[in-house]
This record gives C-alpha cells, structure tokens and sequence, in this order.
C-alpha cells in the first residue's frame, strides 16, 4: 500500500481522471471530497462488503429454495406473521 | 442459444433476451448475460439466471409489489452508464433472499438492480438513501396483498414482461 501524508486542502491524483481532496477534519472523522470521470461510481467500503454479502446469501438461499417460485409466494401469503414483525 | 440451468434443466433462450450487466452484480461480477425467467405471468418472482454457470441464479422481484412507494432516486451517474434516456425505461429488481424454515423472505431494496428496458444493460446499484433496507422482510410488508393486479404500480414494471422469457410448465 501506497502512504502519503496531506495537509488540510491538499489532494491526490490517481491516474489522470481521479482527484481526492481533503476538505475538513474533525477529530476522528476526516471529510474527503472525490472528482472524478463521469460514470466512476465511488462507495462507502463498508456498505459494498455489505451488499456483496447479502447477495451471496441471496444466491445460496436460491439454490436450497427449489424451482417453484410460485410455491414459495403462496407459502409467504398464508404464513403467519413470524415473531419478528408483531414486534 | 442452449443455457444450462441446474433448476430448470436446459433451456433455449434468443440471444436478444440477455440480461447484459456491465458491472455486474456485487460478489458475482464475473457474470454478464443473464436471463430473466418468468414463471407465469404475473407472477410476482422471477428467476434471474446467470447464462454461463448454471448453478447461479438470483430469485427476484418487483420491488414495487414489495414496497409500496419505493420510488428511490437513483444517481444520474448510473443512468448515464446504462445508456437511460426516459424514465419509462427504469427497470428495478430487488434481488430476495430466503430463510426456512420457517421460510421467511428479505428484499433487498438498497441495492436494486436497474435495467434499461431499451437495451437492456443492467447493473446493480447502490442508492445513496440509507433508509432502504437491505433485508427489508417480505411479507410483513404487503405481500399479503392479492399478487393479481398488481403489476403495473411501478414506472417502468409493465417493461418486465418484455425483458423475462415466460416459462412454461410451472
């Protein structure tokens, strides 16, 4: 891993279209703005690890659900509400 | 062309039918051509199957039968990498995820993926609003609703009968 040091309002180019700045810092949190080519999308880490995990339980919860989609809606329809919800 | 599913046996699908994903979707970017597959019509699920690995498929949905009023703004940046125009091209899927027993169903509704109903790209998204869930339960929520009649509360869903291939016999 590449380490540098910046100063407030200081910024970084990677490759020629992508520019981050340091725009504030406040304790802990450090406010950090992205330019960048139109149609780089830029996220939250966290939330991109996240969303890789839901959808790999999303595709392994497919495999053991069966083929017959509609069955599983029906099931839904006349379920009781699960515990979770009459909360 | 011939796609090999391992839910559905083997299945004979026009090229023009393709999903195409650009990026793809998270944790699965390796998979491009994808097939939407429509039980019957109407049918609030759909299986989105990854033409070329027969044990990947996604079962989705309509996130407007889900969630009433999920009308999420979706960055200009991601229309523009789809090639959207019109609005009434906007596609929007939540990818599900199921839990039995007892069987109980999530959406995904922070991250749907959008399709561009003209050329159909697609991509999944992430919506900047982080008051949409990413496990949104299913039934809690208005699946107890009729699944006739519905189709069409969303901009863009009566675009899903076009892009799924109708299956028969199930």
């Amino acid at each position: 891993m590449l380490i540098l040091t910046r100063k407030l309002g200081e910024s970084l180019l990677i490759g020629d279209d992508i520019k981050i700045t340091i725009l504030g810092i406040k304790g802990r949190q450090i406010r950090i703005g992205v330019e960048a080519a139109a149609g780089t999308i830029v996220h939250r880490e966290e939330i991109y690890r996240l969303i890789q995990e839901q959808n790999r339980q999303a595709a392994k919860s497919a495999e053991t659900s069966g083929e017959n989609l509609s069955a599983i809606w029906d099931k839904l329809k006349s379920a009781p509400y699960p515990e979770a919800a009459k909360k | 062309m011939k796609i090999a599913t391992t839910r559905l046996g083997a299945l004979y699908i026009a090229e023009e039918k393709m999903i195409l994903m650009q990026r793809g979707i998270l944790g699965f970017e390796g998979y491009k051509r994808f097939v939407l597959l429509m039980p019957s019509v109407h049918e609030p699920l759909f299986w989105l199957q990854a033409a070329d690995e027969p044990a990947l498929a996604f079962v989705v949905a309509n996130p407007g039968l889900i969630k009433k009023d999920y009308k999420p703004a979706i960055m200009p940046d991601e229309l523009e990498l789809l090639d959207i125009r019109r609005s009434e091209d906007i596609v929007l899927l939540a990818i599900m995820t199921m839990q039995p027993p007892p069987l109980q169903v999530t959406a995904n509704l922070r991250a749907p993926i959008l399709i561009n109903a003209a050329n159909r790209k697609a991509n999944q998204v992430i919506l900047a609003d982080p008051t949409y869930p990413m496990q949104y339960l299913v039934f809690d929520n208005g699946a107890k609703t009729s699944r006739n009649g519905a189709a069409q509360q969303q901009a863009g869903a009566g675009q899903l009968d076009k892009l799924a291939v109708a299956m028969t016999g199930s």
